[in-house]
């Protein structure tokens, strides 16, 4: 054992071939689990009580909506004919859309071997799992007589009758469930080796006894790391079908009907660009605050943010270019209801909502060509934002302007929404944030063990590998 | 509890001051009182176990409430049947019986047919073995069975407004009949309604004699009795016509809606349609002329249409006379302005070319002038007694009500008996009515609400439904018809011939034998017994019909009226207001029937509401748009109402629906709309010049049903004029958007299965097949299957801000499209909001179209196989089951409709009622009274759905499981299962007046269905989805005349068929032509 020692003649690169470090600083693993861990012990911050406390009481207009709805009827709402899904779907297709990007970070990116996901992987997954909690609401709740909802699951009654395997609302059914399972899983799985930090680390009782029961008597050993490796890659392999699947399954919730603006065979790829594009953005709107707040400029540096961007304007492009080909396959395919959609959506009575959907969504990410658009991160969070509200608008277009006019024109139609569609995506907004914030406030939210995992110093081969490195705060960007 | 106040100790000193002198003496009854917090028998309960028991009751009821609160969203109620103890003998639960009646209406009477069930009428059907009715109604009949169980009609006898018992009523009755009689009726005076009804007259006649001092008047707001007074007066004895509309080859209307706002509209409409039918004529079809201010249903059906002001038909009418010639005495108008003289003089010759074969009508709206031009061209054209016939009825020598205003103000009439009339809300303005009624000693009044009269009325009785009273009726053919009663009196209602009869003296005489007594005078004598039987039986007297009189139009008349012919033609400035009968509450009389309120308008498809109709230029001129809120001031009265710009409407003209904003208890009617009545005087009863509109910047919201007025060139109604139907009859197929390839289904079509013999029950051949035919040509828009279908399929009512989310629930609707001129459409239009299009040009004159659009029971359905629970399915007879219990309510169903057609409910529309409840869900529920009495009128054969659940017309399922059923049972052991050949129909088909709705058997090679769809006009609805509609329709088809000057307009066919062309191409060109001719144009057609 005597040659394991530096290898004596490999010449260092040159300083502008050497990969930057995933985390700034030179960062020692102490400091990362110190840092990370710090988040969750101590009194909560005077930023998190005001941020907390709206989102909690917009959860609870949401509890209120939503009774009112059950008890009252749909029509509450305002969908209508012929617009009968209204803000419902588009709510529910626009959180899914987000929820997407979580998965994508940890298991794509991790079967890719991109390695700068750990910084982002964790929290991104948390906000998949809430955003899918937010839509998962309105499908079950936007029916008529919810309480039959179980009608949908193939469960054996006395009736003999099954659900219509036919319908993509049925699998719906079993895509949402299933990513949401998987996306659960694959989260709670990372967070053991954290968890068993947060319990080694607890200093009361109490927390011991709660961490201690997530952490399912982790202890670093090297078994232990070996099957979790394993089973975190077998989760990813399997997340990454699912996160194709799941927006592409709602998508056929419109391209399987007739209707013109709905029925089309480039949706299953267009709606997952667009869930990509918007659930990068939705992460960065979450992070560029959160890693100022939380002071982890270190290990969601600048690289994040920066390659986080050049996804965002990629999918940007690819839903730019649906919007294209939508409109050039509507020219191209001579009918004339296609083309008649087409052309009411950009020049008929909702074309406001069409220029708000391409404007933020075509346009507006076009700016992340530039690399000061890129770095400057109050300008990046605004984008972000936008992207978002151009999305719904996308779910908007579609559903909205797809069905308000069609086939026969006696029955067309204009919609608006009520009071308490606005009120019920509020309160998804409080359900949506309530859930992030106890989670940052109660769970590690970065990945510690896979950042330190990124450090250069967890290189063996690395000069300082596993060595002390003397602790310095760093400077406030 | 009783609680002791601590005793108050009296000052020693001081003033002593009591409060009664009850306390001064310090009774015991003082003293007990001051103890007592509450008065005595209200603070202890007498029962000694109360308080346990009570707090018993209490928790008990807690907690079924608590379960009611828990399981009321989610489960139905349990009710238990009560079943009889003692069967009654030939009583079948569960099967609906039917009675023949009749509705009477102004002047005639629909005959009926009504099913009850279990004692309650619950729908109502033509008659079809009466010799004048093919079985057909209007809306007002369909719709008049809600009016029975109407929770605000007027329910108990009151003496100023003390309720009175029926006895005190009768005694009263009693009373005054003795006094007139002592006095000869001086000083009484009657106010009655028009009616037919022979034994009222015979009632009548025996009380002039008894009480010849009494006077008689009449009252009809909508006075629809024009045309009787002028053929009286034309042809020098009392007459009235009676038309015949399927033997007119040509027809003019002037200003006369003969299709939707006159009376006896739905044997019109079956004429009309009889003469329109293609098959029926052998190419030869009627072609119409309609003259009019509104647009109307008769300008919807027109083959050519003059838009010009109400008072400006004199002169057309005058024109026309000049035109046909050898009319003397026909004044010389000279040119009209703004209408084109070759329009009058190619209409006047086409009517001369149809000698014998045409027919002039004139509207109730016009002038006596215009009846009597009308009556003199039918008489030089040779139609007396071809197209028009005339019967004799007895003179009505009532007075009007004017002149009873009068009189009253005179101090004539002490004793005032209103027999249904409610002058009071629609008298004439000037007659300043209230004023004059309070004149009047007593009032006795008759009304079926206890409205605006009645308020100012001292005695007021209930008046009964026709449903539950005896009385009879003349037809419009003179064929006397009983009105028998379906239920006693729901609230112990009078009718007028008991209240006649009671006056007459005729102490204990029923209205059943004062009917009976009248049909032995009119029947004749020998075997009454009998023949009443029958005649209670079959609903009408056969061989009773009038016979047409001979008449000789008398010249003279016409040189008197034309005095009157003095032209004044609106402006700007000076505007002309229409006072329009209303399609759907009439004169108001119907305001309080929700069905009706909720009945969109057949041609402004508005609900809930009546505007002031004003023509786009019009509205553009005075700068006005839709749903501003006007001021109409006409000869110093005023009233407001929102703008509507109707296309069509005559400029400078301004339509103003009758019967709205009341100002009454009604829960339904009250204030919805705005009460155009205060501007109608004696003078200007109809129409008037001389209005002015102002701004009020207010605006109001109307709920429309149809917001789009084009079709955008989409072949949803296909239509060709005779020419091109004659020279390609399968023009509709060419019609057609490009289809998709075909591709086998994985299960074959039931129709196909059947062919290939793989199908059929128990050896039988053949199975049913259900599928429906719809003639374009024949549907009129009259929306008489609206108000059927929601009869006999329990739709609710949702309410004016339920529809202006469009959430109507009707089953079947009435499709109704414009179609303008292509040269003044532009192709950006189509894409504009809807509120835009009032300001386009094309609607000025627009040529109209309707569609009933109702489930089209496609074989390769697209609901189906987006439902995720299997709530829609298809059975194997064709039908597009809807199974309301398996429904979640996801809605994808009506989202990959591209009929749109299915309907789904918001509320618990049933359960809750319409308005604000809605909104209240579980905290509000409907009031008692209304949700018992409107739960009667539900047809226990079909299931009323709750909130959640998707609806749509189900082909009438429960009637064609009840002919199966039926079918089976006779059968027996036989095997002969299959439905007899068209032996029962769907509701929308039943009520149809004009045929236009066949429902049948299409597998069946002799039902009509089968015969109308292999028809060369057949054609499906948006075919190209490659649904495979089993609901087909047959189109339309024009009969313009070319020599007319706005044929040019549409030399190549409809308009609608012009603005198909600039999108498909030309139907009428051959395949291979059309790919040499306009390869660049994009293939639509093949």
């Amino acid at each position: 054992m005597s040659a394991h020692a530096v290898p004596a003649n490999v010449p260092q690169p040159p300083a502008e071939l050497e990969r930057i470090p995933l985390v700034a600083n030179n960062r020692s693993f102490g400091w990362i689990s110190n840092q990370v861990a710090a988040l969750c012990e101590g009194p909560a911050p005077f930023w998190w009580w005001v941020l907390f406390i709206p989102s909690a009481c917009a959860l609870g207009f949401l509890g209120f909506c939503l009774s009112y709805q059950i008890s009252t009827g749909v029509g509450v709402w305002g969908n209508m004919h012929p617009v009968m899904w209204a803000w419902d779907i588009v709510n529910f297709v626009w959180w899914i859309g987000i929820g997407h990007a979580g998965t994508l970070i940890s298991a794509i990116l991790f079967l890719l071997r991109q390695r700068w996901r750990t910084a982002v992987n964790r929290a991104a997954e948390a906000m998949t799992i809430f955003a899918v909690m937010c839509a998962g609401i309105y499908p079950a709740l936007h029916v008529g007589r919810m309480w039959y909802d179980w009608w949908l699951f193939p469960i054996p009654n006395s009736n003999s009758i099954w659900p219509q395997f036919r319908s993509p609302l049925m699998w719906d059914v079993f895509a949402v469930s299933t990513y949401f399972t998987v996306s659960v899983l694959f989260w709670y799985m990372g967070l053991i080796p954290d968890l068993a930090v947060m319990r080694d680390r607890a200093k009361t009782k109490l927390r011991q006894f709660l961490y201690g029961l997530g952490a399912l008597g982790w202890t670093g050993s090297n078994r232990h790391w070996s099957n979790y490796e394993k089973a975190y890659l077998i989760l990813a392999g399997l997340s990454t079908p699912l996160v194709l699947s799941v927006h592409s399954i709602v998508s056929l919730d419109f391209a399987v009907s007739q209707l013109p603006g709905w029925h089309t065979t480039i949706f299953p790829p267009y709606f997952v660009a667009g869930a990509v594009f918007s659930g990068f953005g939705m992460v960065l709107t979450l992070l560029i605050p959160l890693r100022s707040m939380f002071k982890l400029q270190d290990i969601i540096t600048m690289r994040h943010i920066d390659v986080m961007c050049k996804v965002t304007l990629a999918t940007g492009s690819i839903v730019g270019y649906a919007y294209t080909m939508e409109f050039f396959i509507a020219w191209y395919s001579g009918n004339p209801n296609e083309r008649f959609h087409f052309m009411n959506r950009a020049i008929g009575p909702y074309n406001w909502a069409w220029l708000l959907m391409v404007i933020p969504n075509v346009v507006v990410p076009q700016v992340f060509w530039f690399k000061w658009c890129r770095k400057t991160l109050w300008f990046v969070w605004i984008v972000s934002i936008v992207v978002n509200v151009g999305m719904w608008f996308e779910r908007f277009v579609i559903i909205v302007i797809g069905l308000h006019r069609e086939f026969l024109p006696s029955s067309w139609g204009y919609y608006h929404p009520t009071w308490v569609d606005i009120g019920t995506y509020i309160g998804t907004f409080g359900l949506f944030f309530t859930c992030f914030l106890l989670f940052v406030r109660f769970l590690p939210m970065i990945a510690i063990s896979e950042v330190k995992g990124v450090t250069p110093q967890s290189d063996p081969h690395h000069p300082a590998g596993g060595a002390k490195v003397e602790e310095k705060e760093p400077d406030d960007e | 509890m009783k609680t002791i106040p601590p005793t108050c100790p009296e000052p020693e000193t001081g003033r002593k001051y009591w409060r009664s002198m009850d306390q001064l003496a310090e009774t015991p009854e003082f003293k007990q009182w001051v103890e007592r917090e509450f008065p005595e028998g209200a603070s202890e309960w007498s029962d000694p176990v109360s308080r346990r028991h009570f707090v018993k009751i209490m928790s008990a009821s807690f907690m079924l409430a608590g379960m009611g609160l828990a399981g009321s969203g989610c489960r139905r109620p349990e009710e238990k049947i009560l079943p009889f103890s003692k069967m009654p003998e030939n009583y079948v639960h569960g099967v609906a019986q039917f009675y023949a009646t009749a509705m009477p209406t102004r002047c005639g009477a629909i005959p009926l047919v009504v099913k009850s069930n279990d004692g309650r009428p619950t729908k109502l059907e033509g008659n079809p073995s009466h010799p004048d009715s093919n079985g057909g109604t209007d809306r007002w009949a369909q719709a008049s069975i809600l009016n029975l169980y109407d929770p605000d009609r007027a329910q108990a006898c009151t003496n100023n407004g003390k309720l009175v018992t029926e006895e005190v009523v009768a005694d009263f009755l009693t009373g005054l009949s003795k006094s007139a009689q002592e006095n000869g009726g001086q000083g009484l005076a009657f106010l009655l309604e028009r009616n037919t009804s022979p034994s009222r007259l015979r009632l009548q006649k025996a009380l002039v004699q008894k009480l010849p001092q009494a006077k008689w008047y009449v009252h009809e707001a909508i006075d629809v009795d024009a045309g009787r007074r002028a053929a009286s007066q034309a042809f020098g004895k009392p007459v009235k016509p009676f038309y015949q509309f399927d033997a007119a080859k040509v027809i003019v209307s002037l200003d006369c809606d003969f299709i939707g706002s006159e009376e006896d509209a739905h044997n019109n409409i079956k004429g009309f349609s009889k003469g329109r039918s293609v098959e029926e004529n052998a190419g030869a079809l009627n072609r119409l002329y309609a003259v009019e201010s509104l647009m109307t249903l008769t300008g919807f059906n027109s083959d050519h249409r003059l838009r010009i002001p109400c008072s400006a038909v004199a002169q057309v009418a005058a024109g026309l006379a000049a035109g046909i010639g050898g009319i003397p005495g026909v004044p010389n108008v000279g040119a009209l302005a703004g209408v084109d003289p070759n329009w009058i003089t190619e209409c006047a010759k086409d009517l001369a070319k149809h000698k014998g074969q045409s027919l002039v009508v004139a509207g109730y709206r016009q002038p006596l002038a215009v009846h009597l031009l009308a009556h003199a061209m039918n008489a030089a054209l040779g139609n007396v007694g071809k197209t028009v016939l005339f019967h004799e009825i007895p003179d009505s020598p009532e007075g009007s009500l004017t002149e009873l205003a009068s009189a009253l103000t005179a101090g004539q009439v002490a004793t005032l008996i209103i027999l249904g009339a409610n002058p009071v809300y629609n008298a004439a303005a000037d007659l300043n009515w209230v004023e004059a009624q309070k004149k009047a000693k007593t009032v006795v009044r008759l009304g079926y609400y206890e409205d605006e009269t009645s308020l100012l009325c001292h005695w007021h009785l209930p008046m009964a439904h026709y449903l539950e009273s005896w009385g009879d009726a003349l037809t419009s053919d003179g064929t006397l018809v009983p009105v028998q009663p379906l239920i006693a009196p729901l609230f112990g209602g009078w009718t007028e011939i008991q209240v006649l009869a009671r006056l007459a003296g005729e102490k204990a005489i029923t209205a059943y034998e004062v009917v009976r007594e009248t049909f032995a005078a009119l029947a004749g004598a020998e075997n009454v017994e009998e023949r009443w039987k029958k005649f209670l039986f079959d609903g009408f007297l056969p061989g009773s019909a009038a016979k047409p009189a001979e008449v000789k139009f008398n010249e003279g008349v016409l040189s008197q009226a034309a005095a009157d012919l003095k032209p004044s033609l609106p402006s700007k400035d000076k505007l002309e207001v229409v006072f329009q009968r209303d399609y759907s509450v009439d004169d108001g009389r119907y305001s309080n029937n929700g069905w009706l309120q909720e009945m969109p308008d057949p041609v402004t498809k508005m609900v809930w509401d009546n505007a002031v109709l004003i023509s786009r230029k019009t509205a553009q001129e005075l700068g006005f748009k839709n749903m501003e809120v006007v001021e109409i001031k006409l000869g110093g009265k005023s009233i407001q109402g929102p703008i509507w710009v109707q296309p069509g409407q005559a400029d400078y003209s301004l339509g103003l629906p009758l019967g709205y904003g009341r100002d009454t208890k009604l829960r339904v009617g009250r204030g919805v709309g705005f009460d155009a009545y205060p501007l109608r005087t004696t003078t200007a009863q109809n129409f008037a010049v001389g209005a002015t509109i102002t701004a009020t910047g207010k605006t109001y919201t109307l709920a429309c049903t149809q917001d789009h007025w084009s079709m955008e060139g989409r072949p949803i109604i296909r239509e060709a004029n005779l020419e091109q139907f004659q020279s390609k009859p399968d023009f509709a197929k060419a019609m057609k958007q490009e289809e998709p390839p075909v591709v086998e289904p994985l299960y074959a079509n039931p129709l196909k299965r059947l062919e290939a013999g793989q199908l059929g029950t128990n050896g039988s051949p053949a199975h049913h097949q259900w599928g429906m035919s719809i003639d374009l040509n024949k549907c009129v828009g009259c929306q008489a299957c609206m108000m059927a279908c929601q009869s006999e399929n329990n739709v609710p009512i949702v309410g004016k801000d339920q529809v202006r989310r469009g959430r109507e629930m009707h089953w079947i609707r009435i499709d109704r499209y414009y179609a303008g001129s292509p040269k003044k459409t532009a192709y950006g239009d189509t894409f504009i909001t809807e509120e835009k299009q009032q300001f386009e040009q094309w609607i000025d004159d627009p040529q109209a179209v309707t569609q009933p659009m109702l489930c089209q029971h496609c074989e390769a359905a697209p609901c189906e196989n987006v439902c995720p629970v299997n709530a829609t399915v298809h059975d194997q007879e064709g039908l597009n089951l809807m199974v309301y219990n398996r429904c979640v309510g996801t809605r994808y169903c009506s989202n990959n409709c591209p009929y749109k057609v299915r309907r789904f409910n918001y509320f618990d529309y049933n359960k809750r009622g319409i308005g604000k409840n809605l909104y209240w869900g579980p905290l509000r529920h409907r009031p008692e009274d209304e949700y018992d009495l409107v739960k009667m009128i539900k047809n226990p054969d079909v299931t009323v759905r709750m909130r959640g659940v998707m609806e749509k017309c189900t082909y009438c399922i429960q009637r064609i499981e009840g002919a199966k059923i039926a079918q089976k049972v006779k059968a027996g052991a036989s095997n002969d299962v299959i439905v007899p050949t068209d032996s029962f129909t769907t509701a929308c088909a039943q009520a149809c007046p004009a045929n236009a709705i066949v429902f049948g058997n299409i597998s069946d090679p002799k039902s009509r269905v089968s015969q109308l769809k292999k028809k060369s006009r057949d054609y499906a609805v948006l075919e190209f989805l490659l649904t495979k509609p089993r609901t087909t329709y047959l189109a339309k088809v024009r009969n313009p005349n070319p020599a007319m000057p706005d044929y040019v307009d549409f030399k190549e066919g409809p308009w609608s068929l012009q603005n198909y062309e600039t999108k498909m191409g030309n139907p009428f060109v051959e395949e291979g032509e059309k790919h040499g001719a306009e390869a660049a144009a994009p293939k639509g057609a093949e």
